[in-house]
């Protein structure tokens, strides 16, 4: 009761002072939270990113290398184009077969090679895992080959396809997915030739729920629509697991991936969790690639990783460089205020008080100012995530696409290679995306500020009370004379 | 009136006391080889000039500055010898301080200043508000509890600072210059409400002063001269 009335009345005697000090210790720490909460945009960020690759509950996913193609008599090798044997026609060779007119429709698995659909239920069972599911990042290619020799050749299109795991609705890409129209999958859609798509591919393809889309020449009936965060490059159609294993063959072997996956997305039991995990997995499938979500962050590049590091970098050193420069005039503030109250502290220890307790006071006093500073600096760390909201820039990220193409060439009637791969999100091993950045001050920054400003109080007033416990009473009485 | 009585025990016993302070190289003996006894209920009046070491004097008999050499011997105990918490209790308890310049927290109130006193006593907020109250009554006070030190004259806040010294109920009153910011008719006033509180509480005093018409109203008076004390006058009131 005393300790609080003569902390109160001294922090109001040295009003001037205190609110100097709690304003420097607020600019350190808004700069803290603001950057903090940059930091925290840009993570956010890239989260929707890897998010939208693998979906929001994966913690670590499972791949393995693809087997090199094995040679095949066919010309040019196993996905070969050139001139057929007719003399103008156009040929294609995928996985062993050469085609010289009709559609040419083919699910083959992306970059990833095949793991035995086993393997998930393997990983589910590990100690530190919560949840393994597996699924198939698939890309269907359809190239029409023209009748005659003398009709031009069309460009292949392309869509990537992701083989869902429906017992697992929490796991992989489609998990991130927000349904606009119709209905994601049901237990019975395990064996049904039902899709799921994404809202930009139906928009760029007129599909709604109903329509029919086709893959490895089967049609699929749409039914339901999803959209994934925008600053991500997500699947254009899901469908179930097993329609999918059915239908993809493994580009290196050319066999169906009935019985396969190409990718295991994992939850560890908890964030401590993850290394365990990891470790597990590598021991379980020596010959995995195993990937944790910080592995992936660490693929993103453009101004997203840039902003990341510039935040994590600079912005860090900058507030640790503030809060110090704030921590120090506190500090000297403090013992500039000690050393005017010399004979008053010697009064104090006259009249018999312990030297802790003339420090605890002092302590109170500078924690006071410190708890002012830190409020003052949560508000003031609002203030700058809010214009840091208005005036960063879009960012961009290059991240690794979910799912690759299918290696094509076609060749035109008698004049050579005429296309390249196949075309779509699905073409390229890497997409830049626009990410949207929203920064924003978490409960934890705001502990930190408050953590901080005690911190700085107790610096300040530790430094100002050690001064004040070393006075002997006389001395410090002396000073009155 | 309850009339103050002495005991024929020393409260105090000096033997052999020097206070020396060092300027780097130099030495600057402020008490030397001093020899005192006090007793209990007594009056012991300080004199001398400014430098000549009463304030050291009055200091090492608080315990708030120890000697260089010599024995402090106060009930019992040997001030220049025991641990500085040991000091410190028996000051918390034991002694009343009055100083020239009243040397009251400016941010506390009347009331709060006297307080602080019974703070390092450990005495139960009730008790400490009732003991205070009582105290600012007998300095005639009682209706100022809630001014700042800021709001009062000179000789109130003098006043205030005799109700801290007196509010934990000390063996020692130990005044150092109590008048020596204050008007004639103030010094007057302080120095009657001194005697009064001597007699009616059987109080020992130790009070130094260069003022004789101070000085007069003790029983014993000492001299202060380079560091010696000499007794000149034993009034025996």
């Amino acid at each position: 009761m005393f300790f609080l009335t003569y902390l109160r009345r001294e922090l109001r005697r040295r009003m001037r002072q205190a609110i100097f000090i709690a304003l420097g210790l607020a600019v350190g720490i808004g700069l803290v939270i603001t950057v903090l909460g940059a930091s925290t945009g840009v993570k956010a960020a890239q989260a929707k990113v890897l998010r939208a690759l693998y979906g929001i509950g994966t913690d670590v996913t499972v791949t393995t290398k693809p087997k090199p193609p094995s040679a095949r008599p066919a010309t040019g090798g196993q996905n070969a184009a050139g001139p057929g044997p007719g003399g103008g026609h156009a040929t294609i060779c995928l996985n062993g077969k050469c085609y010289t007119s009709g559609t040419i429709d083919t699910l083959v698995s992306g970059d990833s090679g095949a793991l035995s659909a086993a393997a998930a239920g393997q990983i589910a069972r590990l100690h530190d895992v919560s949840a393994a599911a597996g699924g198939l990042l698939l890309t269907d290619t359809r190239v029409v080959l023209p009748s005659s020799s003398s009709a031009p050749l069309q460009p292949p299109t392309s869509v990537s396809v992701d083989g869902t795991d429906i017992s697992h609705p929490d796991l992989g890409p489609l998990s991130n997915g927000k349904l606009t129209d119709g209905r994601t999958f049901t237990a019975a859609d395990a064996h049904a030739d039902v899709a799921v798509v994404d809202a930009n591919y139906a928009t760029a393809n007129k599909l709604k729920v109903g329509s029919t889309v086709t893959l490895a020449k089967t049609k699929f009936t749409v039914i339901g629509i999803v959209t994934q965060p925008q600053a991500s490059s997500p699947p254009g159609v899901y469908i179930p697991l097993a329609r999918a294993q059915a239908l993809a063959t493994d580009p290196g072997t050319g066999n169906s991936m009935r019985g396969k996956v190409n990718t295991v997305y994992v939850t560890a039991a908890s964030a401590a969790d993850i290394g365990a995990v990891q470790a597990e997995i590598e021991h379980l499938l020596p010959q995995a690639t195993v990937t944790s979500s910080s592995d992936l962050a660490s693929e993103i590049t453009g101004s997203a990783a840039s902003a990341a590091k510039l935040a994590g970098a600079l912005g860090k050193w900058l507030a640790v460089l503030v809060l110090i420069a704030a921590f120090a005039v506190a500090s000297l503030l403090t013992m500039a205020a000690v050393a005017r109250r010399v004979p008053e502290f010697g009064t104090l220890k006259a009249l018999g008080w312990r030297s802790s307790r003339i420090v605890s006071q002092v302590l109170g006093e500078s924690v006071g100012t410190g708890i002012i500073g830190g409020l003052a600096g949560v508000g003031l760390g609002f203030v700058g995530v809010a214009i840091i909201d208005k005036v960063a820039p879009k960012l961009s990220a290059t991240v690794p696409s979910a799912g690759s193409g299918l290696q094509t060439q076609v060749a035109g009637s008698g004049s050579g290679p005429v296309a390249g791969g196949p075309t779509g999100a699905a073409a390229s091993h890497a997409a830049t995306i626009a990410v949207p950045m929203s920064a924003s001050v978490t409960v934890g920054a705001i502990i930190l500020a408050v953590l901080l400003a005690v911190a700085g109080g107790l610096l300040a007033g530790s430094f100002g009370g050690w001064r004040a416990a070393r006075l002997r009473p006389a001395a410090a009485l002396a000073r009155v004379a | 009136m309850t009339i103050n009585v002495q005991h024929e025990t020393p409260i105090y016993r000096l033997a052999g006391v020097s206070k020396i302070y060092r300027k780097g190289s130099r030495e600057i003996p402020a008490v030397r080889d001093l020899d005192l006894e006090i007793r209990a209920g007594e009056w012991l009046a300080v004199q001398g000039k400014t430098g000549h070491g009463k304030t050291t004097l009055l200091q090492i008999l608080g315990g708030l500055d120890r000697p260089t050499r010599g024995q402090v011997e106060f009930g019992g105990q040997d001030l220049a010898s025991i641990p500085e918490a040991r000091v410190r209790k028996v000051r918390a308890s034991s002694f009343g301080f009055i100083f020239q310049t009243f040397n009251l927290v400016p941010t506390l109130s009347a009331q709060e200043n006297v307080e602080a006193a019974l703070i390092p006593l450990g005495v139960h907020l009730a008790q400490r508000r009732a003991r205070v109250s009582a105290a600012l009554d007998s300095v005639g006070l009682g209706d100022r509890a809630q001014h700042l030190p800021g709001e009062l004259s000179g000789g109130q806040q003098q006043r205030v600072a005799i109700a801290r010294a007196l509010v934990k109920a000390p063996k020692v009153l130990l005044a150092d210059e109590p008048t020596g910011n204050l008007d004639e008719d103030t010094r007057d006033e302080i120095i009657s409400l001194l005697d009064t509180l001597w007699r009616e509480r059987g109080l020992t005093l130790v009070l130094v002063s260069h003022d004789s018409s101070v000085v007069r109203r003790a029983q014993r008076i000492g001299v202060m001269a380079r560091g010696h004390l000499s007794i000149r006058q034993d009034t025996r009131r």
